[in-house]
């Protein structure tokens, strides 16, 4: 007698992995034979799967059409199955998966489109939080300044890239017609993602500028990050960059220590 | 974790005390095509329920709008990823997000279903159908107990499609999920469609599966629509949320409320869902039959 244990890893084989030997024996047949009644749940799996994955992924979906879609989903599954009860985390991966199957190709922009779609979708969920405003700035005593450290709002990603992802992106919306022409040796964009008022604005920053927010985000000082910055562009202005900053809503507090 | 009782009777009291009660209206599944429609027109429903996991997000926007449609609608939670019925670990991760959400929204009935999703970590984030053993049953009484324990409240548990059976099943489905409301103190959420899918699909009478179930356990009722499929040579219907309730599931929902009196019912659309109205017409359609029902017994 199989225990149930047994049953349920036996059963997973055989819908991601398509090999439904060891289950099959467990399976009345009832005029249906175990492996045509596995399928319909692998078929059930496999729908359900790629719907929530074109969810995530609208405009990778667009670009390489749905037959194509699918077939890339049901690679990636099979290298990537879900690890929770909720789908919100299975195209974590999904980007990484691309750069494998386009790398030196063509369509090497590809993954870096699923990255940004893949930002987005992680802004939309993100924790709420109050974004600081300049006044605990204007406090900070100047020798003091290099010595500050920020915490980025939770709805903030950031994207970069050797493509142009975002005219990319926008011109795939479900809004437009998606036949404009982009020239892909236009070069990369550096891109802020911000959920604002419900909506996940996108925000093409300078190099300088996106250097020293990524060096903050990851726990740099700001003295730190300026060097950075200024290693990027010589003419880097720190006021008028924070103050965009913030402006922007991309910090929710300062620490002076 | 406070003390509580496992008696269902309290429990069920203590479940929907914190919500108001769902109306004498039936209700219909949430689902986010319908979220501003719904907030602007405030179609007249008695409840609306939501996929649980589908609000799992620290915050945004499908969060905000829920919070917004709770000011003017009652609200249910229903699991379809907790993978109650598997043999992994309990996933804490998803249970504490699931209590924030109760926490968040104060649901009226918090659901979960009869079955697994998951096994050696990997999951097929689907429904998928247990052996009805003793060992299963074991399983699944500790399970839900684990559960309410940790929520701090009764859950019901739903019957779900099958597409086969295992012959190591020794027990119904109707007798398990009858023992295992018995013994755990969960309600049933009773499918009703899902009974019929089931019992076309296997070749039971749907009315003894009703039979079997006891009266007081059953505290929602699912009504939706399935599709009839050939595979080989067989017919097999399955359970696609997309379509109108057939005939013989509304038929089989008037008997089910001779047995189990007045209970909240729901209509579910999950696939090609239709406009608002097509689905508030579907809801007032099982709120004639009750009405119906109810002028019967009286």
């Amino acid at each position: 007698m199989l225990s149930l244990r047994e049953l349920q890893l036996s059963f997973t084989t055989a819908v991601l992995d398509g090999s439904s030997t060891a289950i099959s024996p467990w399976i009345r047949a009832d005029g249906l034979s175990p492996t045509a009644r596995v399928n319909i749940y692998r078929n059930n799996f496999h729908e359900g799967f790629l719907k929530a994955l074109a969810l995530g992924f609208p405009v990778i979906q667009r670009l390489v059409g749905e037959d194509y879609f699918r077939q890339l989903g049901r690679l990636f599954v099979a290298e990537h199955p879900s690890r929770a009860g909720n789908l919100h985390h299975i195209g974590c991966a999904f980007a990484g998966f691309l750069r494998d199957q386009f790398a030196a190709t063509p369509y090497s922009y590809l993954p870096e489109i699923a990255e940004l779609e893949w930002a987005y979708q992680e802004c939309l969920i993100a924790a709420d939080a109050v974004p600081l405003d300049l006044t605990p700035l204007q406090s900070v005593a100047p020798e003091r300044l290099a010595d500050l450290r920020f915490e980025v709002h939770p709805a903030c990603r950031m994207v970069s890239s050797e493509f142009p992802i975002v005219r990319i992106f926008c011109v795939n919306q479900e809004d437009r017609d998606g036949t404009e022409l982009i020239d892909l040796r236009q070069g990369g964009d550096h891109v802020l993602l911000r959920r604002k008022n419900d909506a996940v604005e996108l925000h093409r920053l300078p190099a300088a500028e996106f250097a020293l927010l990524r060096s903050l985000s990851r726990g740099a000082t700001l003295g730190d990050a300026l060097e950075i910055a200024q290693a990027v562009s010589s003419e880097f202005d720190l006021a008028k960059t924070l103050r965009h900053l913030v402006e922007l809503g991309v910090f929710t507090a300062v620490q002076t220590t | 974790m406070g003390t509580y009782s496992l008696n269902p009777r309290a429990l069920s009291a203590q479940a929907r005390g914190g919500a108001a009660p769902a109306s004498s209206q039936a209700g219909i599944g949430l689902r986010a095509r319908h979220h501003r429609e719904i907030l602007q027109r405030r179609p007249p429903l008695g409840w609306l329920e939501a996929h649980s996991e589908n609000y799992f997000a620290q915050g945004g926007p499908q969060r905000d709008i829920l919070l917004q449609i709770r000011e003017h609608y009652a609200l249910s939670l229903h699991g379809v990823g907790l993978s109650i019925g598997s043999t992994d670990p309990l996933d804490r991760t998803h249970l504490c997000e699931l209590a924030r959400l109760i926490r968040d929204f104060d649901p009226m009935l918090v659901s979960e279903h009869l079955s697994w999703s998951s096994a050696g970590g990997r999951f097929l984030n689907d429904l998928l159908p247990l052996p009805y053993t003793e060992e299963a049953l074991t399983h699944l009484v500790a399970r839900v107990r684990e559960v309410q324990e940790t929520l701090t409240r009764q859950i019901l548990i739903e019957n779900v499609s099958s597409y086969l059976q295992f012959n190591a099943s020794t027990l119904t489905e109707w007798d398990f999920i009858a023992a295992l409301a018995q013994e755990s103190g969960c309600g049933i959420l009773l499918d009703v469609n899902n009974i019929y899918v089931s019992a076309m699909n296997h070749g039971f009478d749907p009315h003894t599966y009703l039979n079997a179930i006891p009266r007081d356990s059953v505290q929602e009722i699912h009504l939706a629509g399935h599709t009839l499929n050939r595979v080989g040579s067989r017919e097999i219907r399955i359970d696609t949320h997309g379509s109108q309730v057939s005939e013989p599931v509304w038929a089989l929902y008037r008997t089910a409320l001779r047995r189990f009196g007045h209970v909240p019912t729901l209509i579910e659309w999950d696939t090609d869902i239709p406009a608002l109205d097509v689905l508030v017409a579907e809801a007032a359609k099982a709120d004639l039959i009750a009405e119906a029902a109810r002028a019967v017994a009286a």
